[in-house]
């Protein structure tokens, strides 16, 4: 019954503070809102990228040659050795793949044309499921096929995907620290403006101590208030976002239409990421109002 | 309920607020504290509910050591101490009602029991018609009623009054004696600081006068005269 009292009592104080200083208030809300717009932004950006990452990653293809002199079941037993393992495996004859060297050759490709027999060897080209494109997974692959009697030679642009992957790993960073400076800078407005807050009830605390308020007495309504900015701030934010996507992203998906992919721009859960970015919210609105409250009490 | 040994308070640059202070205040005694301006009256009274701590000596308070009392404890002690200011401090955006209910409120008191409780201390001291008006809206002596109900709405064991009658004329002075009289009569250890000498004298109580932080008179009651600490 106590701490149904004390809620009652913090959520009074703390709407009371709102309703008293709603410049100061207004300033938090929005601070964090264009923290949590620029967060929501940032989030979708590398959604995307990763998206394109992925999306180049499948482009990767590992070209297995094989010994002619092999019988052809013995080739056969590679490929569908690979298939078992759930990669794409496409046989492609001697035939096939000078045909393709012409196709890609054009006019150059005349001088193949008095080549009294085929010249390149038959091979596989293999599509990997996405879990084996890592760079070490290729390799290891790579490795295990090259010791296959079969198989005389492999290649899957080993260079091509080592630096796709350093891409990736780079943007990543890249973007944890764009969060991490993010938040942080966030963190400091916040606390900063709520502290202004916070002093400009300073008698209102100090009355409240002598009456025998407890530290956790005295911090709540602030804590209350700053969750409350922040899920206010929010919900500023994912309209901004609807907003956004709605108005520029459909401009910008024109002009960036050759990295557009399938899919891109749609996003499957929206009111799992609305609910995620107002826990955001109001985790950033707490943390800032404690930083600010904590400072203060400890003066 | 309260004893002081030996105790000496100094702030920086200052001469000595309190000067090796040896004083018992037994419980559901009522004590006044005279002396001049900068005697060490509103400081004695801020060493026992903890506002400052003691440079020098112990102080006891309903038997715990507060020169020694950890500083997440002194908000518990605090609940055991009605404080009655000079400047009355009350939050001048909450009714007389919320500000009497104030201090049951961090008691965790629900919210019906307390604004009962606080309109029955209203009506004691005579505001039962102003519940709802905001503090600045009342006169000097109704604020310090305001205040008296704040302090007494919880049942305190002790009551601390710094000037509680400083901006107020001698009628409404003898009423605000009254209350503070009334709550003594209901077992509550009370001690007022003040320089209304006349007043004093009317009253027939123990005395502790101070001089530059000490103790330089103690008499009590029509007959008794206490050591001089």
């Amino acid at each position: 019954m106590s701490a149904v009292a004390k809620a009652q009592t913090f959520w009074r104080s703390a709407m009371e503070g709102i309703r008293h200083q709603p410049f100061v208030h207004a300033v938090s809300t929005i601070t964090l809102a264009i923290a949590l717009f620029t967060l929501g932004l940032a989030r979708s950006a590398a959604h995307e990228l990763d998206r394109l990452v992925g999306s180049l990653g499948g482009e990767v293809r590992v070209t297995v040659y094989l010994d002619p002199r092999v019988p052809p079941a013995a080739r056969t037993a590679v490929a569908d050795g690979l298939r078992r393992r759930g990669m794409v495996v496409e046989e492609v004859s001697p035939r096939a793949a000078l045909d393709r060297l012409v196709r890609e050759l054009g006019p150059a490709a005349e001088s193949l044309r008095g080549l009294s027999e085929d010249p390149l060897p038959p091979s596989l080209e293999v599509r990997v499921p996405e879990s084996m494109r890592a760079p070490t997974s290729l390799r290891g692959l790579a490795a295990e096929l090259r010791g296959t009697p079969a198989v005389t030679g492999v290649d899957y642009g080993e260079q091509a995907v080592e630096r796709l992957s350093a891409i990736a790993r780079a943007v990543r960073w890249a973007g944890w620290v764009a969060f991490v400076v993010l938040v942080g800078a966030t963190l400091i407005i916040v606390s900063a403006t709520l502290q202004l807050a916070i002093y400009a009830r300073r008698e209102e605390v100090e009355i409240q101590k002598l009456v025998g308020a407890t530290d956790r007495f005295v911090q709540a309504p602030f804590l209350l208030e700053g969750a409350l900015q922040g899920i206010a701030g929010a919900a500023l934010a994912i309209a901004g976002l609807i907003a956004f996507r709605q108005t520029l992203s459909p401009q910008l998906a024109t002009l960036l239409s050759f990295l557009r992919l399938p899919g891109a721009g749609t996003d499957a859960r929206p009111w799992m990421d609305a609910l995620q970015l107002a826990l955001a919210g109001a985790g950033l609105g707490l943390a800032g109002s404690y930083l600010a409250v904590h400072r203060f009490l400890r003066a | 309920m309260i004893q002081m040994f030996h105790v000496t308070k100094a702030f920086p640059g200052d001469p000595p607020a309190l000067v090796d202070v040896n004083l018992t205040v037994e419980k559901g005694e009522f004590v006044f504290l005279t002396g001049p301006s900068g005697a060490g009256k509103t400081t004695l009274l801020r060493l026992v509910f903890c506002a400052e701590p003691a440079t020098r000596g112990q102080i006891l308070v309903g038997g715990r050591n507060v020169a020694r009392i950890r500083q997440a404890s002194i908000p518990f002690l605090r609940r055991n101490i009605g404080v009655v200011f000079q400047d009355f401090k009350l939050l001048p955006h909450r009714t007389v009602l919320d500000n009497v209910a104030l201090s049951l409120d961090v008691l965790g008191v629900p919210r019906p029991e307390a604004r009962q409780r606080a309109n029955r201390m209203l009506k004691l001291v005579g505001l039962q018609h102003k519940t709802e008006s905001l503090p600045l809206k009342l006169s000097g002596g109704e604020q310090q009623r305001v205040v008296i109900a704040r302090a007494l709405v919880n049942e305190p064991a002790l009551l601390l009054a710094d000037e509680p009658t400083g901006n107020l004329d001698p009628a409404l002075s003898q009423e605000i004696m009254s209350l503070l009289q009334d709550a003594n009569v209901r077992g509550t250890t009370v001690i007022v600081a003040t320089h209304d000498l006349p007043m004093v004298e009317r009253s027939g109580k123990r005395v502790v006068r101070l001089d530059r932080g000490r103790i330089v008179s103690d008499a009590g009651g029509p007959t008794v005269v206490r050591r001089v600490g």
